[in-house]
């Protein structure tokens, strides 16, 4: 709106021209170019002051940021994200025949030919690295003929009944030597198909590993068919209905992080009041949790005790069962909001997400509690989840089952055999809170029954899902809030962008390109973090708190607003500057006449 | 004698590639997809100054009828612009009433206000709204909701044509509201979100929402005022406005166990006794109103599913770790009932399988 304009003193008239013909340098010369100095500065002020000015030059580098995004955007979403793994699969056949060491022989070249892909081998394609394996393997064991473990163990198997599931598991696993997989992209998952002809039914089992095994009476066709089944419910899916990633089931906070917070209820410390070791749970049972879900979320834990909590549900009494039932219908209403005050964390961020695993201890008014499920069974683990807030465990203990009196003045500790089997039903509990069973079996009427081995909390090929599906859940998370970011910022030409922003969009970038790759190299754990930390970081650019379209008017509304202040008094400013410069122009001509006069 | 195996290879390496797309493209229509996970509140009252009291009344009283219904403190925002409980004008000190047979005190037990006072702008509105907090800011005053969130926001105070009063000094102007809406889409802060205004000209408060899944109502049209219901003479003020009045009438014979629909109470309004045009906007909400239950804005059902059975991870690696001796059960005598589990040997029918047996567990039932 406003130039600063440069008005250049001019002399008085009487003295200007002086004889000797050089400009004047008179005290009223001096005082005109002070005049002039002065209106020049406060033209300058005023045009400091101006806020309709241009602040196009302040926005800098950080627009430029929001070009990479449409590229990201457009990378995850057209091409879709490939995992690439291997399966393969196995078949040994019960019956005569050459010995087991060929089993050796052939898994070799089996493995080998996941390499080759589908080439045609014969026998002289062993590696050094399986006779290696198979002296290792016959020094174990006592029998002749270079028999393998897993020939002993069966043999129990056949004569005892007896049969060692995690035993058979670690055995495929010392054959199954996973660390030279990688380097053929991917993991590798391997089926075991033992025909069998005394058994009727197959049944599937899952180890804790990256292979299963299904035993039964099954033709060649019939194995395929299995095992592709078993391989997309379990190894794919994790064991969920449908492939599908809903938000529902991954808590994971914005910033990657996840509060567990456990609670002990005391639902009436006037009946009797229960406090817990949680140090030493911490310290055993906890820690496992947090190391194997480390790629997935930073987790920290924090635990209350807490005193007159009821439940707003109710219960009644069962003659039958000689206790106090809740269904399933009184779930919804039984956490009590008004006096449960769990979510009282002080470590949890804004944009973490707290869990919080409740222990209720009912009053002896309604002691003891138990959950009757749709069927009229009881529940076997007397709780439930809420997903995405936590879970509930109600615990009644011994005393009150068998009707014993207690001391109400004193504070009982629960045994660490009841902490150890509330912990047992919090962990089948946190894994449904991550979209897996809760329990280690589960029916697929395809397969028949899948059996999970339990011994770990989570077995590693259940990790492998869970890395997955975070990873493409942060990292389609990411696209959307970074596009959404760029809309906005489009859309108010006007809004400062600050530097801070721009740098968190860039981290953001890099981390969900070293994702993308961690993707196509098949490396699981690095691309869930990586695809964690772009997550977080694009969530931190988008909840900038500068960023408020509220601060940022339209230009119309900015002139409404001040040209009330500025239009009087710039119509001032301006006729002042035209009437110096009307005064420039006549002091200059006359000036000129004087020269011509002179000449 | 020991059986040997025959041994064939069954697949040459299936090597598998698998798609992951596909929920990018559902951005639009993710209201359909998503799951409703909780419900969220946020009440404001905008209006400061004793004989504003209705305003302040009208909220206290939406509070509890939302607490009333199950939504908890921590997933309610309360932004109450004054005090009046603590007024030196007010002759029922720490009591606030919104009928003057003084039957109800709002202020009762666990009346939680998250913004009070001068709080109460416009700019921290919209930074509930959008999310953009200062770093510091507690839990307890940000709106942590998400994709399957339903919320509700209701508004009182003194409004006019697209503006809404803050304060007696700031307003906020529809189209602020209706941006944040958008952003608040955008980034899927709110899968459906109902919108209650109760001023003068309630209805061109929400005139500019163009984000799917909003539904909103006013008390008034362009135009219209809206009035309060009556004065109490005792306080010297009015207490409570005719919209919310009415509305609460409505929810009073409700508990959380009902399911009235919410065309019921959209149409329960009568513009005789409102004396203005209860207004509402259906345009951006894909459902049928008749289908959708009160309950799902005003109340909260939590979404549960109980777990199956414990998951028995660490039987031995317990004890290892620990160093305990196995405490033998606390339960002594004769009249001990057990339950073994009986369910899970029943699902292994392997009869070669042997399982270990477990251990009972601390769920006891009468053998009968």
């Amino acid at each position: 709106m406003h130039k600063s304009s440069q008005v250049q003193g001019a002399s008085s008239p009487e003295n200007r021209y002086p004889e000797h013909g050089t400009f004047p340098t008179s005290k009223s010369s001096i005082f005109r170019l002070k005049r002039a100095a002065i209106s020049q500065r406060l033209i300058k002020h005023f045009d400091k002051g101006n806020p309709v000015k241009d602040y196009s030059t302040e926005l800098g580098d950080s627009r430029h940021d929001l070009h990479d995004i449409h590229y990201l955007a457009n990378a995850i979403q057209l091409c879709p994200l490939f995992f690439p793994w291997t399966l393969g699969g196995i078949l040994v056949e019960v019956g005569p025949g050459p010995n087991l060491c060929a089993l050796e022989e052939r898994k070799g070249k089996e493995r080998k030919g996941k390499g080759a892909r589908g080439s045609s081998f014969d026998a002289n394609e062993l590696s050094v690295k399986i006779e290696h394996q198979m002296r290792k393997i016959a020094a174990k064991d006592s029998t002749s003929c270079g028999a393998c473990s897993y020939n002993s163990s069966l043999n129990k198997y056949e004569d005892s009944g007896e049969y060692n599931d995690e035993l058979f598991d670690e055995y495929l696993h010392s054959l199954v030597d996973e660390s030279d997989s990688r380097g053929n992209g991917g993991n590798v998952y391997t089926m075991i198909v033992v025909r069998r002809e005394g058994q009727k039914d197959a049944s599937a089992v899952v180890g804790k590993y990256r292979h299963g095994w299904i035993v039964g009476r099954v033709s060649e066709e019939e194995a395929v068919k299995k095992v592709a089944s078993v391989f997309v419910k379990a190894f794919v899916n994790g064991g969920k209905e449908e492939g599908s990633i809903s938000g529902e089931f991954m808590p994971v906070g914005a910033d990657g992080k996840i509060v567990l917070s456990f609670n002990l209820l005391n639902a009436d410390p006037h009946d009797w009041i229960y406090d817990w070791e949680f140090q030493e749970i911490d310290d055993n049972l906890l820690a496992p949790i947090l190391k194997y879900l480390k790629p997935i979320a930073d987790i920290s834990v924090e635990s209350q005790v807490l005193y007159h909590t009821p439940k707003s549900s109710f219960s009644y009494w069962d003659e039958k069962l000689w206790s106090y039932i809740f269904t399933t219908k009184d779930l919804p209403f039984f956490v009590n909001s008004n006096e449960w005050h769990l979510d009282t964390s002080v470590a949890a961020g804004g944009r973490s997400k707290i869990l919080h695993l409740v222990v209720y201890v009912p009053s002896a008014t309604e002691c003891p509690l138990l959950l009757q499920l749709p069927n009229g069974k009881i529940s076997k683990s007397n709780g439930f989840i809420s997903p995405m807030w936590g879970s509930v465990v109600v615990w009644n203990h011994a005393a009150c089952l068998n009707g014993s009196k207690m001391d109400t003045r004193v504070r009982h500790t629960i045994s660490s055999e009841d902490m150890r089997k509330i912990f047992e039903v919090f962990i089948g509990q946190l894994r449904q809170l991550f979209g897996l069973k809760s329990k280690g079996i589960f029916r697929d009427t395809s397969s028949g029954t899948i059996r999970l081995l339990t011994s770990e909390m989570f077995g590693i090929q259940e990790l492998d899902v869970l890395s997955r599906q975070h990873t493409c859940f942060n990292l389609l998370q990411c696209t959307t809030t970074l596009g959404s970011l760029s809309r906005l910022v489009q859309s108010l030409p006007r809004m400062i962008i600050k530097e801070e922003i721009g740098e968190q969009v860039r981290y953001s970038l890099e981390a969900a390109k070293s994702a993308l790759s961690n993707v196509s190299a098949g490396i699981y754990d690095a691309s869930a973090v990586s695809s964690r930390r772009a997550r977080s970081f694009s969530e931190d650019a988008f909840y900038h708190p500068s960023m408020m379209s509220v601060s940022y008017y339209s230009f119309e509304h900015c002139f409404a607003v001040y040209s009330p202040f500025f239009l009087p008094v710039a119509l001032h400013v301006l006729l002042a500057a035209l009437r110096e410069w009307k005064r420039y122009k006549q002091e200059s001509r006359k000036f000129k006449a004087w020269k011509a006069k002179k000449d | 004698m020991a059986t040997s195996f025959k041994f064939k290879p069954l697949t040459i390496s299936i090597l598998l590639l698998f798609l992951y797309n596909a929920i990018a493209s559902s951005a639009s229509g993710s209201s359909s997809t998503t799951m409703h996970t909780n419900n969220w509140a946020i009440l404001v009252c905008t209006s400061r100054f004793w004989f504003n009291y209705r305003h302040m009344a009208n909220t206290l009283s939406l509070y509890r009828t939302v607490k009333r219904l199950g939504i908890p403190d921590e997933r309610i925002i309360l932004m109450l612009a004054d005090d009046m409980a603590c007024n030196a004008r007010n002759k029922y000190p720490a009591q606030v009433f919104n009928n003057e047979n003084h039957l109800l005190n709002l202020y009762g037990d666990n009346v939680e206000v998250d913004y009070r006072g001068y709080e109460v702008t416009v700019e921290n509105f919209l930074r509930i709204l959008t999310g953009r907090h200062e770093r510091a800011v507690p839990r307890s005053k940000r709106l942590l909701s998400d994709e399957g969130s339903h919320i509700l926001l209701y508004m009182t105070g003194h409004g006019g044509d697209e503006f809404l009063k803050f304060q007696d000094s700031e307003e906020l102007q529809s189209h602020d509201l209706a941006d944040a809406v958008k952003q608040m889409k955008e980034k899927r802060r709110f899968k459906e979100l109902l919108i209650m205004v109760d001023t003068c000209q309630a209805a061109t408060l929400f005139s500019q929402l163009q984000s799917p899944g909003v539904l909103a109502i006013g008390s008034s049209k362009k135009g219209e005022n809206s009035y309060s219901h009556h004065l109490d003479s005792d306080v010297g003020v009015s207490v409570v406005d005719r919209f919310t009045f009415y509305t609460l009438a409505f929810f009073e014979s409700l508990n959380m166990y009902d399911n009235a629909s919410l065309s019921s109470l959209f149409t329960s309004y009568n513009p005789n006794t409102l004396m203005s045009t209860a207004y509402y906007r259906t345009d951006l909400y894909q459902r049928r109103l008749e289908e959708v239950p009160v309950t799902n804005f005003f109340g909260s059902v939590m979404e549960t599913i109980h777990t199956d059975s414990p998951y028995r991870a660490f039987s031995n690696r317990y004890y290892r770790k620990s160093k305990t001796e196995m405490p033998s059960d606390q339960s002594g005598g004769g009249n001990r009932r057990a339950l073994k589990d009986l369910d899970i040997l029943e699902e292994l029918a392997d009869p070669k399988l042997n399982v270990r047996p477990l251990q009972s567990t601390y769920l006891l039932v009468h053998e009968g």
